[in-house]
């Protein structure tokens, strides 16, 4: 089952001089529980694909469809609710709010979609366990290593039970050993919960071990290759 | 709940900068109120000193009288009027003067003055003058002509208790006529300008000098309840059409709009001072919302919508106003209260000179209070709106990529 189906999705940079293509022409589609990672040389439109099927960005042209529903038509409300309900996102410098501890923070997510304090907590500890930082639960960013501080921000990302989560460059930050860690708790979450991950990255870790690698350059698809 | 948590904990993750915001608030607060108590304070014992010590709550004249101070305008149903007033439940206390615009001479000087004549005994009931002797007493010796006069006057006309002086004024029939007075009580009120020009002698010694018989040119009245002066006023208009009665808000220059105006002045000074911290708060909130414009630019990505960062904005100005608010409450309260007992001394800037007491005691009431602290408060969602509106406008995209 198609989660993500783009066609013809292009993204132009008109500011300059020259308009600067930074997806070109992308159609892709990507199934329920996939591991892949959109890859390519700095600045070949892998962020800029991923905002785009995230609903931060909007194209220039094209559509993308997330689980039948055309981005496109949303207004920024409604894209807002939509990347509430339906997206993960974990971010490269993972973006924990720095106020709360990790519990608060995979909670968090939940008390904007209404969740009731109940099933927020069950939820919560059983993220936490899953994600190997129980212990940690009550500590706030400042207070963890990056490798711990990623692995809040998948839980976080997984809280509300989403479609897909996208995930930016996820080991940009972390050391060998935590990347390693971080992408093994991620491939688990994925074959013992069919999550679906979509990842950025240049990191060949991740590219191991995803099982479609889809290369970009200057904005266009070179390859898609399923493992 | 969880909104007000993040709130409340990002005001505290900048200490020292939510500190200079709290206690902005709390010092603008306290300047606004305690000007505005200083104010009123200063203005409530000019009113006050006007009411107790000169002007009493009701008078009454012949109309003319107060414009031209001619000793033919008397109140010919004196007695009539005088019984009404006694009869009445309203009224407190009764005293009639006669009063003369004439010269008082010294060795010294010799200049104009106005001379009352009182019954010492009801004039101590509708005015606190006899309380502020410096010197001698209140006509209680037993000299035959006795004078009572300011210790201004005694400075001016270098004159001491039992000096004699001389005073000049025309009787009724347009004589001349002068009489030797002495000083047997020196007093001192908050107004040089009314100690400058008034000195009492026994009702029957001027009126002996008027050649009258009957009558008088004011009746001043104490009533039980300063509040009722108007109606009782328009009540002795009617009862008595020939003759002006003016309640104590109509007898004095300006009074009326000094009365009326004490809250405004309060209103005023504080809408200054908090015109001025608005941009503190702004300054510090907008500050804050830059700082953390990748952090806003996340809780968007996740799903908070716009509503929720907006209020996030708004309860992070208003718990430091809550903050701030109570502090500034207090210290407001307790300056207001120790110099309210203490007073502030301001001899030195000779404000006595312009009528005003020269001791200040402030004063402020709970309602003043009450609509101060909500004007802070206003102000500080006021000054939050532009943060919050620029959080508003960030792009999720472009705030995460900043760094």
């Amino acid at each position: 089952m198609e989660v993500i189906k783009t066609k013809n999705l292009t993204k132009t940079y008109d500011d300059g001089a020259v308009p600067v293509h930074a997806v070109n022409d992308v159609s892709l589609s990507i199934a329920e529980g996939e591991f892949t990672a959109v890859v390519g040389p700095s600045g070949s439109g892998k962020t800029t694909l991923l905002n785009i099927i995230g609903g931060l960005d909007r194209p220039t042209s094209g559509s993308v469809q997330v689980d039948g529903q055309e981005l496109r038509s949303l207004n920024e409300n409604q894209l807002i609710k939509f990347r509430l309900d339906n997206i993960g996102f974990v971010f490269q410098a993972y973006n924990l709010i720095p106020v709360l501890t990790a519990k608060e923070n995979t909670e968090f997510i939940m008390l904007l979609q209404g969740v009731n304090e109940k099933k927020r907590h069950e939820r919560v500890m059983q993220l936490l366990e899953e994600v190997g930082i129980q212990e940690q639960a009550n500590k706030r960013p400042g207070e963890m290593s990056g490798g711990q501080q990623q692995r809040v921000a998948v839980a976080r990302a997984l809280a509300s039970q989403p479609k897909f989560v996208l995930a930016d460059e996820p080991t940009a930050n972390l050391d060998s050993k935590s990347a390693d860690n971080l992408l093994d708790l991620m491939l688990k979450l994925n074959k013992e919960e069919n999550v679906t991950f979509i990842f950025s990255t240049h990191d060949q870790r991740v590219i191991d071990r995803a099982r479609r690698v889809i290369t970009l350059v200057d904005g266009a698809i070179s390859s898609d290759i399923t493992k | 709940m969880m909104l007000l948590k993040v709130a409340w904990k990002n005001i505290w993750r900048n200490k020292v900068r939510s500190f200079v915001v709290i206690t902005a608030l709390a010092l603008g607060l306290w300047a606004g109120v305690f000007a505005g108590a200083f104010v009123k304070g200063m203005m409530q014992s000019k009113v006050k000193a006007l009411v107790h010590t000169e002007i009493s709550h009701m008078q009454i004249h012949e109309p003319g009288f107060r414009d031209e101070y001619q000793g033919t305008y008397v109140i010919e149903n004196n007695d009539a009027v005088i019984q009404s007033l006694q009869q009445d439940e309203r009224v407190e206390a009764v005293s009639e003067r006669l009063i003369s615009m004439g010269m008082l001479q010294s060795a010294r000087k010799t200049s104009a003055l106005r001379l009352v004549g009182v019954n010492p005994e009801l004039e101590k009931k509708v005015s606190n003058l006899h309380e502020m002797l410096v010197e001698g007493s209140y006509f209680e010796s037993k000299v035959k002509r006795p004078i009572v006069l300011s210790q201004k006057t005694a400075e001016e006309y270098d004159i001491k208790m039992g000096s004699k002086v001389v005073f000049t004024m025309q009787d009724i029939h347009g004589d001349m006529k002068s009489a030797v007075y002495k000083v047997v009580g020196i007093y001192k009120t908050s107004n040089n300008m009314y100690d400058k020009m008034t000195a009492f002698v026994p009702f029957e010694l001027i009126q002996k000098m008027y050649d009258l018989d009957q009558g008088s040119h004011e009746i001043a009245v104490w009533l039980g309840d300063h509040e009722n002066a108007e109606p009782v006023a328009a009540d002795y208009s009617e009862k008595f059409k020939e003759l002006e009665v003016l309640p104590w808000l109509d007898l004095s220059l300006g009074l009326r709009m000094m009365t009326s105006a004490i809250d405004i002045y309060l209103y005023v000074i504080v809408g200054i001072i908090l015109a001025a911290l608005l941009f503190v708060v702004l300054n510090t909130m907008l500050m804050a919302v830059l700082e953390r414009t990748r952090e806003i630019g996340m809780l968007m990505a996740i799903g908070m919508d716009k509503a929720r960062v907006f209020r996030m904005i708004m309860y992070e100005t208003i718990f430091m106003s809550m903050v701030g608010v109570p502090i500034g409450l207090f210290i407001s309260w307790l300056s207001v209260t120790v110099f309210g007992q203490t007073g502030i001394d301001l001899s030195a800037a000779e404000y006595e000179n312009l009528g005003y007491a020269s001791i200040i005691y402030p004063r402020m009431d709970f309602q003043s209070y009450v609509v101060v602290a909500i004007m802070v408060l206003v102000m500080a969602c006021v000054a939050s709106l532009y943060p919050a509106i620029k959080a508003l406008r960030l792009k999720p995209v472009e705030a995460i990529r900043k760094v």
